[in-house]
């Protein structure tokens, strides 16, 4: 485990860019190539604003980053030319583009990085539009979609690029039982190597306020509790956890 | 009467707040334009199959849709400017000043100044509201987790497109008001034919001329693009904040039109005549 990390982080610490809270510190932490992590935590707990840091939205406040092996430092100017390689998906809705259509919204990085044509980046991402049963949708302008859909196109937008890491901020957040179904069935196979990435392993980090949907298998899990990020393990060691801490997060709302 | 101290330290105290919030203003807008510049430079042959639409997008909706109405003021300008002065002129004999009447009236000061404000009225507003609502429902971040540059999507496509609508337009006017002012000495039959009016107005016309306009209308339109994409970028907006961002773009605009305006009024005395 942790061969080749995507990720590493060493006494990072995160802050709000409004108003330079630190809302998390000293976390450290390995994320390896292929791994699926879980990191549970309550609202304004900072989850959020720590996969923005990752993906180089948001300075650290402190400590050391390494990034597909280069090391970021919280002075340090990080440079963007890592960011394709990492897709992150925003909660309630992804943050579509509303002026545009939903294929347009997912051939956008296509055609930005790869300065194709827009009829050759809609041809390129017929296959993510079937694998994310999006082709109905395709036309429709991203402000008239619901959010549940909305999330699935962001996501669609995300694997454009064939990222080595994605990274998910409170996916099933506000789903109902057929999405929530349609997205835990869709992760494992992304993991594993999905066709629509030719079959290459992905690195995957979610977020959630609401484990129990994630407790399966596969995943390693980590909550955020007192500023701290706290490294749990597999679903074994989960489930062996004291159920007294992890209570926020496995009870029903 | 000696003014009471209290107030004078008021007076004074609102004046220097003014003066500093004025020049942040300056600093801010001049950062935002040397970002602008870097990336216009370094992402010149970047995405052009995405940013290209984009422009053209701008062009035609800060420009060509302007053009009727652009003609319409070009038309009036050119009956009111050229049309009345010359039927004045030509009842003291003096119609050969015509042509030095068009190009420092027309030319040089009101086509430049009314295409921009034309522009400035048409999308300031859309512009600030467009960019306001983007930042504040996050897509500046959206774009930036797609590794693209938000100033490269959301700006410099606006600030070319605009700037190519103020010099298209400001040729455009100046090419009606040209006409409807030589269809004025023709209606009512004014001692002049074609040919003079014509010429007078090229012999008026310096070489320099064509550069400095293509300069100043390009700068209008630079900096009231900037200025707008400024007030809608440099914070989320509420939407009871949109009226006040939409009047500061137009009220910052003027002021830097003005200061243009002056710079190039002060280019054109130190040239020969």
């Amino acid at each position: 485990m942790n061969a080749s990390p995507v990720l590493e982080l060493s006494q990072v610490s995160v802050r709000r860019a409004e108003n330079d809270e630190v809302v998390l510190e000293d976390i450290n932490w390995c994320v390896g190539t292929g791994e699926w992590w879980v990191l549970a935590g309550g609202h304004g707990s900072g989850k959020s604003l720590l996969l923005q840091s990752l993906a180089g939205l948001i300075p650290l406040a402190a400590g050391i980053l390494t990034v597909f092996g280069k090391p970021f430092t919280a002075e340090g100017r990080r440079a963007s030319g890592w960011r394709p390689q990492i897709g992150l998906v925003f909660e309630a809705g992804g943050r579509l583009l509303r002026e545009l259509s939903v294929a347009d919204n997912i051939a956008l990085p296509l055609g930005y990085h790869r300065n194709c044509s827009p009829t050759q980046a809609l041809q390129e991402i017929l296959p993510l539009l079937q694998a994310l049963e999006l082709e109905r949708l395709a036309e429709a302008p991203a402000g008239r979609i619901g959010r549940a859909w909305a999330q699935r196109a962001a996501l669609a937008r995300a694997l454009a690029l064939g990222p080595e890491l994605l990274m998910l901020d409170n996916p099933l957040a506000g789903m109902d039982r057929y999405h929530v179904r349609w997205w835990r069935q869709f992760l494992p196979q992304l993991v594993a190597g999905h066709p629509v990435l030719g079959g290459r392993p992905l690195t995957l980090v979610v977020t959630t306020d609401d484990l129990r949907p994630w407790i399966a298998p596969g995943p390693q899990f980590a909550v955020v509790q007192n500023r701290h990020l706290k490294i749990l393990g597999d679903q074994a060691q989960l489930e062996a956890h004291p159920v007294v801490d992890l209570g926020d997060w496995l009870q029903p709302g | 009467m000696p003014i009471p101290t209290e107030r004078f330290q008021r007076l004074t105290e609102s004046l220097g707040l003014r003066v500093l919030l004025f020049l942040d203003t300056t600093r801010r807008l001049g950062a935002f334009t040397l970002i602008t510049l870097g990336v216009v430079v370094t992402k010149a042959g970047t995405a052009r199959q995405v940013i290209g639409p984009l422009i053209r997008a701008q062009v035609i909706g800060a420009g060509v849709r302007l053009l009727p109405i652009v003609g319409f003021i070009g038309i009036a300008l050119g009956l009111v400017i050229i049309g009345q002065t010359l039927r004045l002129l030509s009842q003291v004999g003096q119609t050969q000043l015509i042509g030095s009447l068009f190009v420092t009236v027309l030319f040089r000061e009101l086509a430049p100044l009314t295409a921009a404000l034309v522009v400035l009225a048409r999308v300031g507003t859309p512009t600030v509201v467009e960019l306001g609502t983007s930042r504040a429902l996050g897509d500046v971040e959206a774009l930036e987790a797609l590794g693209i540059d938000p100033i490269h999507y959301l700006v410099v496509p606006r600030v070319l497109g605009i700037t190519l609508a103020v010099f298209s337009l400001s040729v455009y006017l100046l090419l009606f008001a040209v006409g409807s002012g030589w269809l004025f000495s023709f209606v009512a039959n004014l001692a002049i034919t074609g040919e003079d009016y014509v010429g007078q107005i090229a012999s008026a016309l310096r070489w320099q001329d064509f550069p400095l306009l293509a300069l100043k209308t390009l700068s209008f339109g630079a900096v009231g693009a900037l200025v707008a994409c400024y007030q809608g970028l440099s914070r989320p907006l509420r939407l009871e904040e949109v009226p006040d961002a939409a009047t500061r773009t137009v009220a910052h605009s003027v002021i830097a039109f003005l200061f243009l305006d002056a710079a190039f009024l002060v280019v054109n005395l130190l040239l020969p005549a």
